[in-house]
């Protein structure tokens, strides 16, 4: 088919109340509008975990701590501020899940670092101990040092830990006065807590997420996070 | 339990506390375990602190590896973990047979 004039070239296609331009602007804008409402949902739907925490008065989970880390160094829950933390409980004495969850942890870490934007809030790993009359720092840095250089190991009294486990409702059953050359073994938590900027709780990673899928939930909560 | 077993001496930290096994000790236990559950399923085994004797008998040098390898506390509660295990892969496995069935 062949026109006369350029004019009417155009005003072909332009005629019609569905010309092509606006038929896939119509359909652009339709899918556009299925994936922002995806977007939307999931983002929401994260809110919601996050808020949920929120609300008034304290935190459900996490709350102010003050111990020691693996180079003796105090570390309190100050120092969290303005950053995502990813929270562990375990002990080093541990003879099967700790371990793994570790290798699984420094991934997650390794990964979210790989992608996040640079305007992203840092993530920090936390490792706390449950079982700190053999968790001593000494004992944290050798321990923590085979899975990955960033890990911040946190040990302190019995009481202190008590107290921190108690705040992340962690079930705690160590024993008080144990000697450290002492063969136990003890409870403790087999989430991940991901804690926001403002150290509330953000939501519980469990052991069915592999460290791809935990890596994906963390950033989703970091790129929501606006601050 | 753990009559005859050398077990190494755990190393000490700087400030004098014994270290936990590191990831070659660890993964030496958990192969001891598992060479030893070998011989359990080998002779239908599933709850050696039950059938102890028996486990014994069957698999002196399997459990005297197992022993030597990883701490006491560590081969009580892979000996229950082994059991536990068992269980859930048992109900886990009821599960899928009557959901299928539910399907039919
Ligand atoms: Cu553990």
């Amino acid at each position: 088919m062949k026109y006369k004039t350029v004019q009417e070239q155009r005003s072909r296609y332009h005629s019609g109340p569905f010309s092509w331009k606006a038929g896939v602007l119509f359909l652009c804008s339709g899918i556009g509008l299925i994936y922002y409402f995806r977007y939307e949902k999931a983002r929401m739907e994260r809110k919601r975990i996050a808020e949920a925490t929120k609300g008034v008065g304290k935190p459900k989970v996490g709350g102010p701590f003050e111990l020691i880390d693996q180079h003796r160094k105090p570390f309190s829950s100050e120092d969290m501020k303005g950053k995502y933390a990813l929270v562990y409980f375990g002990f080093s004495h541990c003879p099967d899940i700790c371990p793994e969850e570790l290798d699984k942890m420094a991934r997650m870490i390794d990964l979210v670092r790989a992608s996040a934007p640079a305007s992203a809030p840092a993530l920090l790993p936390i490792f706390i101990t449950c079982d700190p009359a053999r968790d001593t720092p000494a004992v944290l840095a050798s321990y923590l040092s085979e899975f990955h250089p960033d890990f911040i190991g946190l040990t302190g009294t019995w009481e202190q830990i008590k107290q921190v486990c108690k705040k992340y409702r962690v079930y705690f059953s160590t024993p008080d006065g144990v000697k450290p050359g002492q063969d136990y073994l003890v409870d403790h938590s087999i989430y991940f807590y991901l804690m926001d900027p403002d150290g509330d709780f953000v939501e519980a990673i469990g052991r069915q997420h592999s460290p791809e899928q935990a890596a994906a939930i963390i950033k989703a909560h970091m790129g929501d996070w606006k601050k | 339990m753990g009559a005859g077993a050398s077990k190494p001496a755990p190393k000490i930290s700087s400030d004098g506390t014994p270290i936990a096994p590191d990831r070659t000790q660890r993964s030496q236990c958990w192969e001891a375990r598992d060479i030893y559950y070998g011989c359990l399923d080998k002779h239908d085994i599933l709850d050696s602190i039950a059938e102890k004797d028996k486990a014994a008998r069957v698999c002196a040098a399997e459990g005297r590896a197992f022993e030597a390898n990883c701490a006491e506390s560590w081969v009580t509660y892979f000996k229950k973990r082994r059991i536990a295990e068992y269980k859930k892969n048992k109900t886990l496995e009821k599960l899928k047979v009557e959901g299928a069935q539910d399907l039919r």
